[in-house]
């Protein structure tokens, strides 16, 4: 499962939307994967490593 | 009457050199009454790169996208192990940048985007495509650069990709442009 799929499946809510603007997921293509680059949603908190493992 | 000078640099050795063209007429450079450097081929910045080994990448994620072969880089600022560019000229550039996926194999949505040193600065259009089509996402802006420690690249933003759709990666089709327009 991949980064974005273990965010939609915590907050369903979420439109694809939301990752251009509140919330973007990124990968530096440097070998180290997809990270979370911003959080800023205004309603729904960060997720956290334990949620994201 | 106003008076045209021009003063040697103390610091410098070498010698500068204002040529004429092989011609039989006469003509005229007409100076600006504006302060400013003059810009040449040799102080103007171009680089195109493109992408020649194709990625996959993951829906909902900005994905840097690599373009690892040039057409040409004029000033050396083009890095493509990095695929950043980072102009040693300040002023105005130019950029352009288009990535194409070959075929999609599920309904998906592509932005190009251009990141100004790590971060979001200029996104492009929305591309859609269902399965099996081909989608194609441009950008172009124009972005100012301090000549030092600015550098540009490129993402792409995909939503709905099943994680097999890779790019196109021919140099018509998946590439990145940056030109100096003016001097800062």
């Amino acid at each position: 499962m991949t980064l974005f799929e273990k965010i939609k499946a915590l907050y369903p809510t979420l439109q694809d939307a939301d990752f251009l603007d509140t919330i973007r997921l990124q990968n530096d293509s440097d070998g180290k994967g997809d990270y979370i680059a911003k959080w800023e949603h205004p309603t729904l908190p960060k997720p956290t490593d334990e949620q994201l493992a | 009457m106003s008076l045209v000078a021009i003063s040697g640099n103390a610091s410098g050795t070498g010698t500068l050199t204002i040529a004429a063209p092989n011609t039989n007429s006469n003509y005229t450079l007409n100076l600006p009454a504006a302060a400013g450097t003059v810009m040449v081929s040799g102080n103007m910045p171009a680089f195109s790169a493109y992408q020649s080994s194709a990625q996959t990448l993951s829906g909902g994620v900005a994905t840097k996208i690599t373009f690892t072969t040039e057409e040409f880089d004029t000033n050396s600022n083009y890095d493509t192990t990095t695929s950043r560019f980072t102009p040693t000229v300040a002023g105005y550039y130019q950029v352009n940048a288009c990535v194409t996926f070959a075929n999609a194999t599920a309904a998906e949505q592509n932005r190009t985007q251009i990141y100004k040193n790590g971060a979001q600065a200029k996104i492009g259009n929305n591309a859609t495509s269902t399965v099996n089509q081909g989608a194609t996402s441009v950008v172009s802006a124009l972005i100012s650069m301090n000549g030092s420690t600015d550098y540009l690249e490129v993402y792409l933003f995909a939503t709905g990709l099943g994680g097999t759709t890779p790019t196109n990666a021919i140099a018509g089709a998946t590439y990145f442009q940056a030109s100096m327009v003016r001097g800062a």
